[in-house]
């Protein structure tokens, strides 16, 4: 490997993009994932459908997969990490290690994108008392993506279907004693698209969304919440609770009806909180590793207002989660402009040289 | 069971449950409620959000959740605060909560609810005009004990109502004990109107001697008609 190359870290839906869209413009790319499969968040966590146009999740990945894989000039590693960076924009050195094997390799790279992705925020953080390591049927939006993906919502604690679902918008988002205090951005669309399925799936529930502002831009708003209210008549109520206690073999969840001006104390078979995004393991630590500036939540900092894809570190590029809350949507759209830029830059330098 | 605690827990959940059925199966009612955004422009524009402790949004919320309990609260202590005005009706998603009020009206009067009859108490003597005439107000209702604001002139005009009357143009306003001439033909169609549209079975409803007083005004003029009461 030759300054030529682009480095991708991260074989999610941003590392794929890029590194087929590197491809296409017949560069040389190199995507390094640190897990053993290439896909992501969306494959580790068997995600069910996308939020936008309720495609199977694994078959897009699959698509993306494909498609970065069949491009000869694409050299996808997995188990793999980087460990060191040094170096310039244009002519960075880089060390590669195989996961759980001291055994590195170096090797040159003229422009780098950092595509290393979110986590999804753990509840047992949360400040309310949810009790989700306590209570099994209080579960998260990545648990619930498991079982709609299956095709089998039940009651974790039952394995029957559920009569009453209520999902908990916010949870580790817009929170100062948290630190989360940015808005997740996607976790209103994604619990109204599985309020959806879950009506789909188990046609005889009733199912509640107990939100803050439901944040609902764009399309999502004709596409996924007024169906969801409209059609699979689900609930929405203005008020998040505070406090989920054992009422029999049952839930039950405490909090205020604001825009009707009274509490509520209401039985739930199954609650689902709607836990947002962090920056991912990955993100942190390739952070340090290249050097960039961090934003008070850890995500990869993007000071150039004009330039989201644009790090602190000229020749570093981010995509996706990696820099903030993001959809798929955003994260593709960002991806292609990461791909962009990375690749000007070694063809920049490929023109100085000759 | 809703999100709150019943106010009337006496009523069987499936007695709120059967009309609440019937609500949804108004044939208006789909075109009347869609999903709520719990903004409150309903309530903003409501004449009586303003005077009373009344809110369209909620009328609506309540439908759109469907949640019984509260539905048939709001039939019993809300629905008739609603002055039927339809400013409610510039909600964004297209929303009439004065619709969804009329049918929960519609569906409390079909079935005798008490508030249905107490709201309507007050209105006997203006249905009974309205139905067994055709006409409102008449001049003859105006009586001057019963509207002392409007000055002492009123009993003036009162005693010599029938002089007053014909001094206006029109000969049909010529008349005392309605507001104005009705022929026998549209008091006819009138009558058949309240008997085919179920307005008659929805009067003995809420009020049995005044659908009694009604009918028998209604059949003779029917027999005369050569229609069978």
């Amino acid at each position: 490997m030759t300054a030529d190359t682009t480095l991708i870290i991260g074989g999610g839906p941003a590392g794929l993009e890029a590194a087929r869209l590197i491809g296409d413009l017949g560069q040389k790319a190199i995507l390094v994932e640190k897990r053993d499969a290439l896909g992501g968040i969306p494959i580790a966590e068997h995600y069910a459908a996308l939020t936008h146009g309720f495609r199977s999740a694994e078959e897009a990945m699959n698509e993306l997969i494909a498609a970065a894989r069949a491009n000869p000039t694409v050299d996808i590693r997995l188990s793999t990490e980087v460990v060191e960076c040094s170096g310039a924009a244009g002519d960075f050195r880089v060390k590669l290690a195989k996961a759980g094997n001291g055994a590195g390799e170096t090797l040159s790279v003229g422009s780098i994108i950092v595509a290393t992705g979110f986590q999804h925020f753990d509840p047992g953080r949360e400040t309310q008392m949810y009790g989700y390591y306590e209570y099994d049927d209080v579960i998260t939006l990545a648990d619930a993506e498991k079982m709609l993906k299956e095709n089998k919502f039940v009651t974790p604690s039952k394995g029957t279907p559920p009569e009453r679902v209520c999902f908990i918008q916010c949870v580790g988002s817009r929170d100062r004693q948290i630190g989360n205090e940015y808005c997740s951005k996607v976790c209103c669309g994604i619990s109204s698209k599985q309020a959806i399925e879950v009506r789909q799936q188990v046609p005889g529930a009733k199912v509640f969304i107990f939100y803050i502002d439901m944040r609902m831009y764009g399309y999502w708003e004709n596409e996924i919440y007024w169906p969801a209210q409209e059609k699979y008549h689900v609930q929405y109520v203005k008020g998040i609770i505070t406090e989920i206690i054992r009422k029999g073999d049952r839930l039950l969840v405490r909090g205020e009806d604001t825009t009707m001006g009274r509490p509520m104390e209401v039985p739930m078979d199954v609650v689902v909180l709607a836990v947002g995004m962090e920056p991912s393991k990955g993100t942190k630590d390739v952070a340090k590793i290249l050097g960039l500036q961090q934003n008070k939540y850890n995500f990869i900092e993007v000071p150039h207002g004009l330039d989201p894809t644009a790090t602190s570190a000229p020749g570093i590029f981010v995509a996706g989660a990696a820099a903030g809350p993001k959809d798929l949507d955003d994260t593709m759209s960002m991806a292609g402009a990461a791909a962009m830029k990375a690749a000007a830059l070694v063809a920049k330098k490929a023109r100085a040289v000759a | 069971m809703g999100l709150f605690a019943d106010k009337y827990p006496d009523v069987p959940y499936e007695e709120k449950s059967r009309l609440w059925e019937q609500v949804k199966a108004d044939p208006r009612f789909p075109t009347y409620l869609y999903g709520c955004y719990e903004c409150g422009i309903c309530v903003a524009a409501c004449p009586s959000a303003r005077f009373y402790d009344f809110s369209p949004r909620k009328i609506a919320q309540a439908a759109a959740r469907e949640d019984i309990e509260l539905i048939f609260e709001q039939m019993n202590d809300d629905v008739w605060n609603c002055s039927q005005c339809f400013s409610c009706n510039r909600c964004p998603r297209q929303n009439s909560p004065g619709g969804i009020i009329t049918v929960l009206r519609e569906v409390s009067v079909k079935n005798g609810l008490k508030s249905a009859k107490q709201a309507l108490e007050g209105y006997s003597r203006i249905i009974y005009k309205i139905m067994g005439t055709g006409t409102q107000v008449s001049p003859d209702m105006l009586q001057p004990d019963a509207f002392p604001d409007w000055g002492p002139q009123v009993r003036a005009v009162s005693a010599d109502l029938d002089v007053w009357r014909r001094a206006l143009p029109p000969e049909t306003l010529h008349t005392t004990s309605t507001g104005w001439q009705v022929d026998d033909k549209t008091i006819i169609e009138l009558y058949l109107i309240w008997h085919h549209t179920g307005v008659m079975d929805m009067i003995a409803e809420v009020d049995e001697g005044l659908h009694m007083i009604l009918n028998d005004v209604m059949e003779e003029k029917l027999e005369e008609a050569g229609y069978e009461a």
